[in-house]
């Protein structure tokens, strides 16, 4: 028991970590126990042989990637600090011209309304003319778009595809190939970072369509990293889809679920019945 | 400035900061995960996996725990995932030779080189429990506390299986080199 208690202080004592009483205790014990005194002395070559084992170096490129991924957030981050510092002062602004007493109140919708009718009319018109080109321009950039998206999800690196599935979100039309590709690096890309943001991709962009919440439903069984499923069990109780039920029932029976997935697939089946 | 400051930066919003972190940690995580996966690529891939997760959960960072010791948790969580999607491979070392020093006499550099090779033998031989917790303490130089904190134990648990990891190593290390130390 003694030399159990004191062999446990080896390795401090060989990190030079023990203090001075600590230390002189174990000293003390050394000299009247010759098997402990071995073990010192065996532990000693050991660690004394780990100095010499020279570490790895990981290689430069890991840190270019880091500082890609890195960028690529911050501008993202602050793009959408831009838009939410823009919003402020607008409500302020509008706020403030809006009159107080309710007369003025109804003269100024009333004048806002003639104001709307008659300008309708003015663009409707001037519209007519110029459609075709701006419909062509805007589908050569929703195409140019769908491209980027689709090639940067097939690249290499879990960077230049989370780039991708960021690009989809600038896609106005909802595009079968992309929701596609987004299902499928859901399901098989190598990366967690890259599947869980396109569990919220496609959440964003193909949420309301009913096969991709059936194939979101498939992906949970798939899965074997917890965070993905459980940001895919969220994603299907935002989108109060009843009929998800069924499987996150199974995923509650399942022995071998992660307990943490378990717990939310709970939660999810009884948050959906509420709903009912 | 401290680490925890830093954190503390880069949970309020200035993520630029986590350069900063990212070229005081990123060798040593490196290093953790070479030890615990034996391969290069896949463990630079997972301290980029490490410092996403840092940036998109930074708001759970709470500045009563260590910097390292939350860096560790999460490595851990993401080794575990990776380890997960590929339940059966052996881990081992890609290449002992990366290992070696080359400062020394011929004769003692051949003898150390054996030596060396062979605890490495020895270390990518041991259960993942003890060698993760043994190369947190010997290799990452990590608190008692700090690891206690990452392995979600008590201090003295950690006191008793550094020991045991050590011994392990130690028995594994003489078996391979049919010698004892006298």
């Amino acid at each position: 028991m003694i030399c159990d208690r004191m062999r446990e202080q080896i390795p401090e004592c060989l990190a030079g970590r023990l203090d001075a009483a600590t230390r002189e205790k174990l000293i003390d014990h050394l000299d009247t126990c010759s098997a402990c005194r071995a073990d010192m002395a065996e532990l000693g070559v050991v660690w004394r042989g780990i100095d010499s084992m020279s570490e790895p170096e990981p290689s430069p490129a890991m840190r270019a990637r880091f500082l890609e991924t890195l960028n690529a957030y911050q501008e993202g981050y602050q793009e959408a600090q831009r838009r939410q510092a823009y919003n402020i002062p607008q409500r302020s602004f509008w706020a403030g011209l809006w009159p107080s007493r309710p007369a003025w109140q109804v003269a100024f919708s009333a004048a806002l309304l003639l104001a709307g009718v008659l300008g309708g009319r003015y663009f409707a018109d001037a519209r007519a003319t110029r459609n075709p080109e701006m419909a062509q321009l805007q589908a050569q950039v929703e195409n140019l778009r769908q491209l980027v998206t689709l090639s940067l999800l097939q690249e290499q690196s879990p960077s230049s595809r989370l780039r991708g599935v960021t690009y989809s979100y600038q896609m106005t039309q909802p595009d079968p190939q992309v929701e596609q590709e987004l299902l499928h690096t859901v399901n098989h890309d190598s990366n967690v970072n890259v599947r869980l943001s396109a569990v919220e991709a496609i959440g964003a962009k193909f949420g309301r369509n009913v096969q991709v919440q059936r194939a979101l439903v498939d992906a949970i069984a798939v899965q074997e990293s917890p965070l993905v499923q459980l940001a895919l069990i969220d994603l299907l109780v935002q989108l109060n889809d009843k009929d998800a039920l069924p499987a996150l029932r199974r995923l509650v029976q399942d022995k071998d679920t992660d307990d943490e997935v378990r717990q939310r697939a709970g939660l999810a089946v009884q948050r959906l019945e509420s709903t009912r | 400035m401290g680490d925890e400051e830093i954190m503390k930066d880069v949970r309020a919003g200035n993520v630029g900061r986590l350069e900063l972190l990212f070229d005081r940690h990123s060798r040593p995580l490196f290093r953790y995960f070479m030890h615990l996966t034996g391969n290069r690529a896949v463990s630079e891939d997972l301290v980029q996996e490490v410092f996403f997760r840092i940036l998109k959960y930074r708001h759970t960072y709470q500045a009563d725990t260590t910097f390292r010791a939350w860096l560790y948790q999460i490595g851990r969580n993401v080794c575990m995932d990776h380890a997960g999607r590929r339940k059966g491979e052996v881990a081992l070392p890609e290449n002992a030779g990366e290992f070696s020093s080359a400062e020394m006499p011929p004769d003692r550099q051949y003898q150390n080189k054996e030596e060396t090779a062979l605890l490495h033998r020895a270390l990518a031989a041991m259960p993942r429990e003890k060698r993760e917790v043994l190369v947190m303490s010997r290799f990452l130089d990590l608190k008692y506390d700090e690891i206690a904190s990452i392995l979600k134990c008590e201090v003295g648990t950690v006191k008793v299986r550094v020991y045991r990891a050590l011994r392990d190593l130690g028995d594994r290390f003489f078996a391979l080199g049919g010698e004892r130390a006298s």
